[in-house]
């Protein structure tokens, strides 16, 4: 189950890079997640001030 | 066409450390570039934009421009609403930080260093013959040294080989933004601890004026959901500043952890945020910032000679930090894993009970909410006993 970003909500503090494990978030003009690095752990989307995350279930 | 730049010092970051060791080191001579994500520096402002006068004036060239509103007291408030006046701090202003942040990068454009705004970096990699090459989508930068100020996400790094991630327990996750306000106290900066309130941190109101502050708060990482600082943020500000009319909201992390160890290796500096080089009590980094950004950009340039980089002498960098600096913020992140563990609600409340009886000149040890507890930290474990 992919991670997904709201890119609305996302105000590209960089704070949930901060806390990645797996150095699979990346801010460039937005932020993306590098799939294949990403596992899903959710550590992300809980640290995310204001709620631009989440791992999308099936 | 990506071109490619050769350079002596590459900066990665224009906030005050980026800024500072970029200007320090093209004082110094040297052929420096500063690259920034965004398209102006300073610009959003993630900040509550609180200092200390004099942290302030002994780092930096400070213009009065700077300085929105100075403050002439300080207040914490209790989880259960004991207001304690506390008036043994340093005086204290709140900043215009889009301009004052604007004007460092201008500083260190004027000294001869090139500003490259809109210029992320992505990676940054050790070439042949021991210099860095700084990757960004338009350009590519080669430099001798490396000065890493990326702020709290502190990625570069990473691909250097430092490991600068962070556990939840070492990151406050915060929400902030501007209210306006009769009810705001222009005069006076006020935190409100409690776990209702900011669980593991606190929110703050700093004016920037009559009518006006910088609200918000910040959540330790293990106390915080998706979306938790937002949400208690505008309860917050409906509770205390209820009418006010709310600005935009913005957000940012702040770490709360010891220094990163080393703060140089080979060529590659990390400085500011980046290095983790905040106050874990009060999250207050800017002064640091500034103290760092300086100095590593002059060491950095004072190690460029005639037969390459004397590497040795970066480490100078490291020293100084330690000696000026270091040991208060080791201080600040004992006290902090001191907080987190052993304090609650009642705690708090009987402190403030307790204080407000007391001659401010006396409860010095309140100021464990504001950077100046950090220098004495065994008043908390007196304080502890005391009331324990
Ligand atoms: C909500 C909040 C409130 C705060 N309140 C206070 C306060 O009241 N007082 C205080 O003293 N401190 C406060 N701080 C801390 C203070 O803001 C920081 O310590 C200070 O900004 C650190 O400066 P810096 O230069 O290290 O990093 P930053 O100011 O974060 O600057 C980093 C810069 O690097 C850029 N960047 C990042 N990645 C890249 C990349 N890959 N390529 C190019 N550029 C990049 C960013 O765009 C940014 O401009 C607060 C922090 C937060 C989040
Ligand atoms: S923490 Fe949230 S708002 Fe900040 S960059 Fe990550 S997704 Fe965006
Ligand atoms: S889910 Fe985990 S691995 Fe994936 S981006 Fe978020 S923190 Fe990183």
């Amino acid at each position: 189950m992919p991670l997904k970003i709201d890119k609305k909500v996302c105000d590209r503090c960089g704070t949930c890079i901060s806390v990645c494990p797996c150095n699979a978030l990346l801010l460039t003009d937005e932020l993306s997640v590098i799939r294949d690095q990403c596992t899903q752990c959710g550590t992300c989307v809980a640290i995310c001030p204001v709620g631009a995350l989440e791992i999308e279930k099936l | 066409m990506i071109m490619e730049e050769k350079f002596d010092i590459a900066v990665i970051g224009a906030g005050p450390a980026g800024s500072m060791a970029a200007w320090s080191a093209a004082a110094a001579g040297r052929n420096v570039c500063l690259l920034e994500r965004n398209n102006k520096p300073g610009f959003p402002v993630r900040c509550g934009e609180g200092i200390g006068i004099r942290s302030l004036t002994e780092h930096s060239d400070a213009r009065p421009e700077w300085i929105k509103r100075e403050i002439t007291c300080s207040a914490m408030i209790s989880p259960n609403g004991t207001k304690v006046n506390i008036t043994d701090i340093d005086k204290s202003t709140v900043l215009d930080r889009e301009r004052m942040d604007g004007d460092l990068a201008q500083d260190a454009v004027k000294a001869g260093a090139q500003l490259f705004v809109t210029s992320p970096v992505i990676e940054v990699t050790r070439i042949d013959g021991g210099e860095y090459q700084c990757r960004c989508p338009q350009r590519t930068i080669i430099s001798k040294i490396v000065i890493i100020a990326d702020g709290v996400e502190s990625r570069v790094a990473r691909d250097l080989g430092w490991s600068t991630r962070l556990a939840s327990d070492d990151i406050e996750s915060c929400a902030f933004t501007r209210v306006t306000s009769p009810l705001i106290d222009a005069d006076c900066c006020i935190f409100y601890v409690g776990s209702s309130v900011a669980p593991g941190g606190y929110a703050w109101i700093f004016p920037r004026g009559i009518g006006e502050a910088n609200v918000g708060l910040g959540i330790l990482g293990t106390r915080c959901t998706a979306g938790k600082p937002k949400e208690l943020l505008l309860q917050f500000i409906n509770r205390e500043l209820p009418g006010g009319c709310i600005g935009t909201l913005h957000c940012g992390g702040v770490p709360v952890t010891r220094y990163i160890r080393p703060l140089v290796r080979h060529g590659a500096m990390l400085v500011g945020d980046a290095a983790r080089q905040v106050n874990c009590i009060s999250g207050a980094g800017i002064h640091y910032s500034l103290f760092a950004g300086k100095t590593a950009g002059k060491v950095a340039a004072d190690a460029i000679g005639a037969e390459g980089v004397n590497y040795s002498s970066l480490t100078n960098y490291e020293k100084l930090w330690k000696k000026r600096y270091g040991k208060q913020q080791e201080r600040s992140f004992a006290l902090k894993d001191f907080v987190t563990h052993h304090t609650d609600d009642a705690f708090l409340n009987r402190i403030a009970a307790t204080l407000t009886k007391k001659k401010s000149r006396k409860i010095k040890y309140l100021t464990v909410f504001l950077s100046t507890f950090s220098r004495h930290p065994m008043l908390l474990f007196k304080a502890f006993k005391l009331f324990g």
